[in-house]
């Protein structure tokens, strides 16, 4: 599962993240970073779990970027993702989806 | 060690059984206790959010509460609530009707205290998740497809929407149209309406009136309930033709309301009038309406005649229930009539009257002589009235009722404007104006 070091907010890192945003290359196909996310049972039922117009717009971005990559083409500067705009929105449903599964771990030890 | 052992046994035994305890929290949730020294507690929460309560726009809302009670709540998730009841062998379900929901959680005594967190959440916090709610799509068709197998729950679900115009018309199941709509903010709409402190009572049977009303200061709610119309009485007929070879029958005039002396008037005419064999297999003696339908119809009729009485906190309804062949509908239909307008008339004797009664106090005796009956009583008289009446002065007020007042019950059905349903092969079923 995608385990990502756990972000604190300090203003010397913030330059950081942003270049490191830019480089992974993901935000020019016009993605956000949780529609990059490896899909393994945790996150197909987070996925499920979303609601109607955020799974929308996360399966138009993800088709997008399928039909940019075939034509080996990337999206003009304007319209690439900016860090700003990137919404965690799976992280939520994610942690949710985790903690159900670890306490039905607990509960399956005793 | 042994002899010690016996000797408290029997102390207990002599102890005597603790009254009833009724009181108000500040927040208005009225809680009662019955210490009964039973090994397994029992509590209830009942909640004024029948069907009653729903408005045009969530009709079916309290089915979907109703199946949606072992979701995941705001401290518990609905997996811990599964397996934390289990864990102590703890029992929790949920029954609704018109006017109540009723949640009774069933646990070992000791493990009380462990067990209340539970049904504390669910009553007090649900958290209605998108995904929980669509899953449970399921289980309502399931539901509506065993009650549609059903003729007798069509037949009382269809007289309801006949007999008012709004509240109690609503029916226990979620209409048609509103499968798969009920959506979050429906929920949580009725919740904060309907789950405020003000409108429920906690009742514990076996457990001690200090422990329940610790439970009971963990249900402040600072939610105002909204206001809910009067039932208003029609009258109207509804049928459904579904083929078959029987006809199922309800036809009923608008009743007394819950604990006035009206209702126990219908009471005892209902058991006047029959309310099915006394005797397993028997042949019906007692029942005016089984011998006069057997007088009028040479054919065998497969069940009954009985009378039928449903009494709500402002309304109420009484009348016949028959089950006939579907060629001699209207003759049955015609007798059974008939038998409640002999009374009407006054052809009743003292003797009847007292078997009535008894039949009537003994019924009433008898069904709080089970923990769920008892359970359902409290709740439901507490919920209404605010006190309890003790089962001596129920059935003081039964002994009570006169001879003149079930002839008055009887003639309200004859003249009042009545309402009838009926569900199968209606080809010979006489009309409500036609009788």
């Amino acid at each position: 599962m995608a385990s990502r070091a756990p972000a604190a907010t300090s203003r010397l890192m913030v330059g950081f993240r942003k270049w490191y945003y830019n480089a992974c290359g993901f935000n020019k196909f016009g993605l956000m970073r949780d529609d990059t996310i490896n899909e393994d049972t945790d996150v197909k039922e987070a996925i499920r779990r979303l609601p109607e117009q955020v799974y929308n717009d996360r399966m138009f971005r993800l088709k997008r970027a399928l039909d940019l990559s075939m034509k080996q083409q990337i999206l003009p500067k304007d319209q690439w993702t900016k860090y700003e705009e990137d919404v965690h929105y799976l992280e939520p449903y994610l942690e949710e989806v985790m903690c159900e599964r670890k306490e039905k771990e607990e509960w399956a030890k005793k | 060690f042994w002899k010690t052992k016996v000797v408290s046994l029997s102390q207990r035994s002599t102890q005597r059984l603790h009254d009833m305890a009724v009181s108000k929290l500040p927040s208005g949730l009225l809680v009662a206790s019955l210490e009964n020294y039973s090994p397994v507690s029992k509590i209830g929460v009942f909640v004024k959010a029948g069907s009653r309560y729903e408005t045009a726009e969530n009709l079916g809302v309290t089915h979907i509460l109703r199946l949606a009670s072992n979701l995941t709540t705001k401290g518990a998730s609905a997996f811990r609530i599964c397996r934390g009841l289990e864990a102590v062998g703890a029992s929790l379900s949920v029954t609704s009707s018109r006017e109540h929901m009723v949640y009774s959680l069933d646990c070992p005594r000791d493990d009380f205290e462990g067990t209340m967190e539970y049904l504390i959440n669910v009553t007090t916090a649900p958290d209605f998740k998108p995904w929980e709610l669509s899953d449970l799509l399921p289980r309502v068709k399931i539901d509506k497809a065993v009650a549609d197998q059903s003729p007798q729950i069509g037949v009382l679900e269809k007289l309801h929407e006949a007999a008012y115009k709004n509240a109690l018309s609503n029916s226990l199941y979620c209409p048609d149209h509103m499968v798969g709509k009920i959506s979050v903010d429906h929920l949580q709409q009725f919740f904060a309406n309907n789950y405020t402190s003000a409108r429920m009572a906690l009742v514990g049977l076996g457990v001690s009136h200090a422990a329940v009303m610790k439970v009971g200061e963990q249900f402040f709610s600072t939610h105002t309930g909204a206001g809910a119309p009067g039932a208003v009485y029609r009258g109207g007929e509804l049928r459904v033709q579904s083929g078959g070879g029987l006809v199922h029958a309800l036809l009923a005039c608008e009743g007394a309301a819950a604990g006035s002396a009206e209702a126990n008037a219908f009471s005892v005419l209902q058991r006047l009038l029959g309310v099915g064999p006394h005797v397993k297999r028997g042949s019906n003696i007692t029942s005016k309406l089984s011998q006069g339908i057997a007088k009028a119809t040479a054919q065998p009729f497969d069940v009954s005649a009985t009378a039928f009485s449903a009494t709500y906190s402002d309304s109420g309804l009484f009348g016949v229930y028959v089950i006939s062949q579907a060629d001699s509908a209207r003759e049955v239909i015609n007798a059974a009539m008939a038998q409640v307008t002999a009374v009407a008339e006054g052809s009743l004797t003292a003797e009847d009257l007292t078997r009535a009664k008894t039949q009537l106090m003994a019924d009433y005796l008898m069904s709080l002589e089970s923990s769920e009956g008892l359970l359902e009583e409290l709740g439901v008289q507490v919920l209404s009235s605010g006190t309890y009446s003790s089962p001596q002065t129920v059935t003081q007020s039964i002994d009570a009722v006169a001879s003149s007042d079930v002839v008055k019950a009887a003639k309200k059905f004859v003249e009042s404007k009545k309402t009838m349903s009926c569900y199968g092969h209606l080809a010979n079923t006489p009309f409500v104006d036609e009788l």
